[in-house]
């Protein structure tokens, strides 16, 4: 697939519970990354079995996922905020690279 | 990487961006310790330890005790004085031993000249072993090693929290408090003559960021990177009610989180302290244990078997080894908890179940909330006539968002699990407009008269004038309030209903939702209570409220499923939806065929009054009047039996009432501004009935027990299960714990005596002028006197439902996994009436009854 006139950069996806979330929002915003993408109620099959998704009265106990992109220079500032938090709770982290055709929109 | 083009732009300084970044994460893991906090309007019972869910109960505990210095049991003398009074036995500590250490039933260890059952030697050491000192906090602020100076910052810290944080009660607004705390506070903090010259100086030069100002601190104190966390935490940890609140303030969009608080904290701690001082050294418990040897020898001269040998020791040792001094109010725990928990499966065994064919369409069907105090109007009514009862989250499954007639904010009435997903309003019924505009025209003549007395109140010299113009009435209206709180509270609300007339109104519940939530609404709440077939021809759905007077936790009593407020609207909007012929026909498409003759009516049933009011009375067809009349009539009855009941138990009232005496004691009661015990709230809260009411029927559970109705056999799939056990329960182990733990250790997780509460800016009470927010219950709620009314036990949660069906929600439910596998609470479980109780444990599922060796 050619990559011509995209901008590289580093996606972040975390999956953490829904009373974690806020948290990681918080850290997201902080280093300056310009938005994020929140999927509630996600389930899934993990090393601790399966998770359940949707609940019809508890919107906070199930796992939520976040996905951020950043420009190279925030990800050791976002990692290093995400690392302790996620080695005292339940989730998991994905840091991969990913081409965007707006990098201004990410900056 | 074969990527085309790099995107060029000024970086910041990577170190610093780590740091701040390091810093936010350790700030949201040290916060784990701090309970959630909600204003005093919305107050929710929550577990100050939900931040430690995700350990065991017996860790979580301990973390408490060394952050907070608090108990997170009874004391052991406590605990035995229980045995003492045959509360807690010498069968139910045996027992307890051996549901921890099963291995130990049939083994005996010599002392002297005889072999004694090693579980009476755990005995002795339980019941007759010298107690350990209360915990104390492990790890203490730098400040503290300075006492003025750790006063200074906390008095500091209350100081600024206050202004910014007020809701509306102080006259002038915080300046510049619309740019959030750490702004406002820096822009203000270097002209406040409260603190040296020199400290003035070094904050007029604070950083921009608090995380900066906070990095800076930290620095300044010389706490390095490794220590970080356990620092911040017990800056949390000094006043953890503030900093409870400003997290919920901040997440509910304040412009104040807790890195700002830490900022504002750890700056005022590094300014004030001399350079150089000391740190507090750790003090742990676990230091202070015996050595097991020690204990041995206790055991055995306690046993008196005569001198043991070194080997006897030894053996003595190993067995005494296995149950740390720390962890012996556990034990005392389980065995406190374990002998209620017997009793109340004993009761529910062996109740055979109505079939189909032997049931009567009963007079009337009342769904009420789950709430513990239900259980006493449910029995009632039931002992009055040919009534069926059933328990419904009192939400009835509408989260809703409501404005009542007068307007104003709407309120989000649905448990705090969820969002308001729809929003419902108050309005007069077509030819009820006249009704409504004299009801409005005397709501404002009130609140202009409340705001014009509040306004005289606040103004400089306007309390003078008042006391001029007004002092002759205030003095003996505020003498009729105290000493004929009956009459009193009659002669107002009748003053109240003249003035403010009551409307004739309706709920918008079909507006708020579309045609399939309505659908969606009514057969999820129908399935999940198990009410499919065999409707009455009234059904009543009734909320619950609290009226009481001059009371900051008043809606610590109202529901606890509506956000801490009345149920009314939400049994309004319910029954609204469950009446509509479109409605009805969806349900009869999935099989639930609701009698065309029959009406669902939505009341409010008051918890300190003991009566039931029934709602939107005329929106019920007139063929249905008789049987209105009647239900009303038998309500009125049940509530006169229940207020009998709760005086017997209500501190200072009289035993020799009468039912009639009773209820109007119990009238008066709740609108005596000077009543702290308006009525008992949820104390006494024990246990989680998931199941037919045929389970309980007939039996007094002396409104201690919540009961979710569900009838596995109409539940297929084990959705309407899992939502039972996901949400419904798990509220009602938030009340539990917070009950407990209010109980445990009233000062470090209560909220102190009302009696000398002082409310600021609306969001918490403090004991007295300054000090930290007082978070969890008052006194008067768990007790009396010096003497606990509440028993602190943890919350048992019995289900009749197929056990794999069980097994399969809580395995893809962190939530309940954390719950029951912590031993947060407990689960027993029967798929059939004449099934044996099974316990939940680790290992599958065991029998309940008791372990072989035991009485």
């Amino acid at each position: 697939m050619s990559r011509d006139g995209l901008t590289r950069m580093t996606k972040i996806e975390v999956v953490v519970s829904g009373q974690d979330a806020a948290a990681v929002r918080e850290l997201i915003s902080a280093v300056g990354a310009t938005g994020y993408t929140g999927l509630s109620g996600v389930s899934g099959l993990g090393h601790d079995g399966y998770r359940q998704g949707r609940l019809l009265f508890n919107s906070q106990a199930t796992l939520e996922m976040l996905i951020t992109v950043v420009s190279d220079d925030k990800v050791d500032a976002l990692l290093a905020g995400l690392r302790p938090l996620l080695a005292e709770t339940s989730g998991v982290l994905f840091v991969s690279e990913t081409y965007v055709s707006r990098p201004e929109y990410f900056m | 990487m074969t990527a085309s083009t790099t995107h060029v732009q000024v970086a910041v300084d990577p170190g610093l961006a780590s740091r701040r970044a390091r810093l936010r994460a350790d700030v949201a893991l040290a916060a784990r310790i701090l309970a959630t906090s909600w204003p005093l309007e919305s107050f929710i019972a929550v577990n100050p330890l939900a931040g430690l869910e995700d350990r065991p109960f017996t860790e979580a505990v301990r973390v408490a005790e060394e952050a907070f210095g608090a108990r997170g049991t009874l004391s052991l003398d406590e605990l035995r004085a229980h045995h003492g009074t045959g509360r807690i036995t010498d069968s139910d500590l045996r027992r307890a031993l051996l549901l921890r250490f099963p291995e130990l039933a049939a083994v005996t260890v010599p002392v002297g000249g005889t072999r004694v059952p090693s579980v009476d030697t755990l005995l002795v050491d339980l019941l007759h072993a010298p107690s350990l000192p209360p915990p104390s906090r492990s790890v203490r602020t730098v400040a503290e090693a300075v006492p003025s100076v750790a006063a200074a910052v906390d008095s500091q810290t209350t100081k600024w929290c206050a202004a910014y944080l007020d809701e509306g009660q102080a006259g002038w607004a915080m300046p510049g408090n619309q740019r959030g705390l750490y702004a406002a506070w820096r822009a203000l903090a270097h002209r406040d003559r409260s603190v040296p010259g020199r400290v003035r100086r070094e904050l007029a030069e604070l950083p921009e960021r608090a995380d900066d100002a906070l990095l800076a601190a930290l620095d300044r104190l010389r706490i390095g990177p490794d220590e970080q966390r356990a620092q911040l935490r017990a800056e949390l940890a000094r006043l953890p009610g503030w900093a409870a609140h400003v997290r919920w303030r901040g997440e509910n969009g304040a412009g104040v989180d807790l890195l700002s608080y830490l900022a504002l904290r750890m700056t005022y701690a590094a300014l004030l302290l001399p350079p150089g001082g000391a740190r507090h050294q750790a003090r742990s418990v676990v230091g202070q244990e015996r050595s097991t040897s020690g204990r041995a020898r206790f055991v055995a001269d306690r046993l008196a078997a005569g001198p043991p040998t070194p080997e006897q020791m030894s053996a003595l040792a190993a067995v005494l080894d296995r149950l740390p001094e720390h962890e012996r109010p556990l034990v005392w725990l389980e065995a406190f908890e374990g002998h209620y928990r017997d009793e109340l499966l004993t009761r529910l065994t062996g109740r055979l179940l109505p079939t189909s064919g032997d049931r009567q369409r009963p007079a009337a069907q009342l769904v009420t909330c789950i709430d513990v105090r239900s259980e006493g109007l449910r029995r009632q009514l039931e002992a009055v006539g040919p009534y069926e009862t059933l328990g419904f989250a009192g939400f009835f499954a509408v989260a809703i968002s409501f404005t009542d007639l007068a307007g104003g904010a709407p309120s989000a009435l649905c448990p705090v699990l969820l969002k308001p997903r729809n929003e419902v309003k108050e309005r007069p019924v077509p030819d009820g407009r006249d009704t409504a505009v004299r009801r409005l025209s005397g709501l404002r003549v009130l609140a202009g008269a409340e705001e014009g007395f509040h306004n005289a109140k606040d103004a400089a010299a306007g309390p003078f004038a008042l006391a001029e113009a007004a002092g002759w009435l205030a003095g003996p209206v505020a003498a009729a309030k105290t000493v004929l709180a009956g009459p009193y509270g009659r002669a107002r609300r009748g003053l109240q209903r003249s003035v403010v007339p009551p409307a004739t109104t309706e709920v918008t519940a079909m507006d708020g939702f579309s045609p399939d939530e309505r659908a969606q609404v009514a057969e999820v709440m129908l399935t999940m209570m198990g009410l499919t077939s065999g409707f009455a021809r009234l059904v009543v759905l009734c909320g619950h409220g609290s009226t009481t007077e001059n009371n900051p936790h008043g809606s610590s009593l109202d529901c606890g499923a509506c956000g801490g407020s009345r149920g009314g609207p939400n049994a309004r909007t319910a029954t609204a939806l469950l009446n509509d012929a479109a409605v009805r026909h969806c349900l009869a498409d999935v099989g639930i065929e609701v009698p065309a003759d029959t009406w669902f009516l939505a009341g409010e049933h008051d918890t300190a009054t003991d009566r039931v009011r029934l709602l939107d009375r005329h929106l019920v067809p007139a063929s249905h009047h008789g049987e209105l009349d009647g239900l009303a009539r038998d309500l009125e009855r049940a509530g006169t039996a229940l207020a009998a009941e709760r005086c017997a138990v209500l501190p200072g009232a009289r035993r020799s009432r009468s039912a009639r005496g009773a209820a109007r004691h119990v009238q008066a009661r709740s609108t005596d501004w000077a009543q702290t015990y308006p009525e008992w709230g949820l104390a006494g809260n024990a246990a989680f009935v998931v199941g037919p009411r045929s389970m309980t029927v007939g039996l007094d559970l002396g409104r201690r027990v919540f009961l979710h109705s569900y009838e596995a056999a109409v539940d297929r799939d084990g959705a309407a299960l899992e939502t039972i056990l996901t949400a419904p329960l798990v509220v009602g182990q938030w009340i539990s714990a917070q009950y407990y733990f209010s109980s445990v250790d009233p000062q470090h997780f209560g909220a102190g005596s009302k009696t000398i509460h002082n409310v600021v800016g609306g969001i918490g009470v403090l004991s007295g002028q300054d000090g930290d927010l007082q978070l969890g219950l008052p006194w008067q709620s768990v007790g009396v006197g010096e003497q606990l009314v509440h028993e602190p036990v943890r919350l048992l949660a019995v289900v009749q439902a197929p056990l794999e069906r069980i097994d399969a929600i809580v395995a893809r439910n962190p939530v309940l996994q954390r719950l029951f596998g912590g031993s947060w609470m407990a689960l027993a479980a029967r798929e059939h009436d004449d099934d044996p109780w099974q316990r939940h444990t680790p290992h599958g599922w065991q029998p309940w009854s008791r372990p072989e060796g035991t009485a």
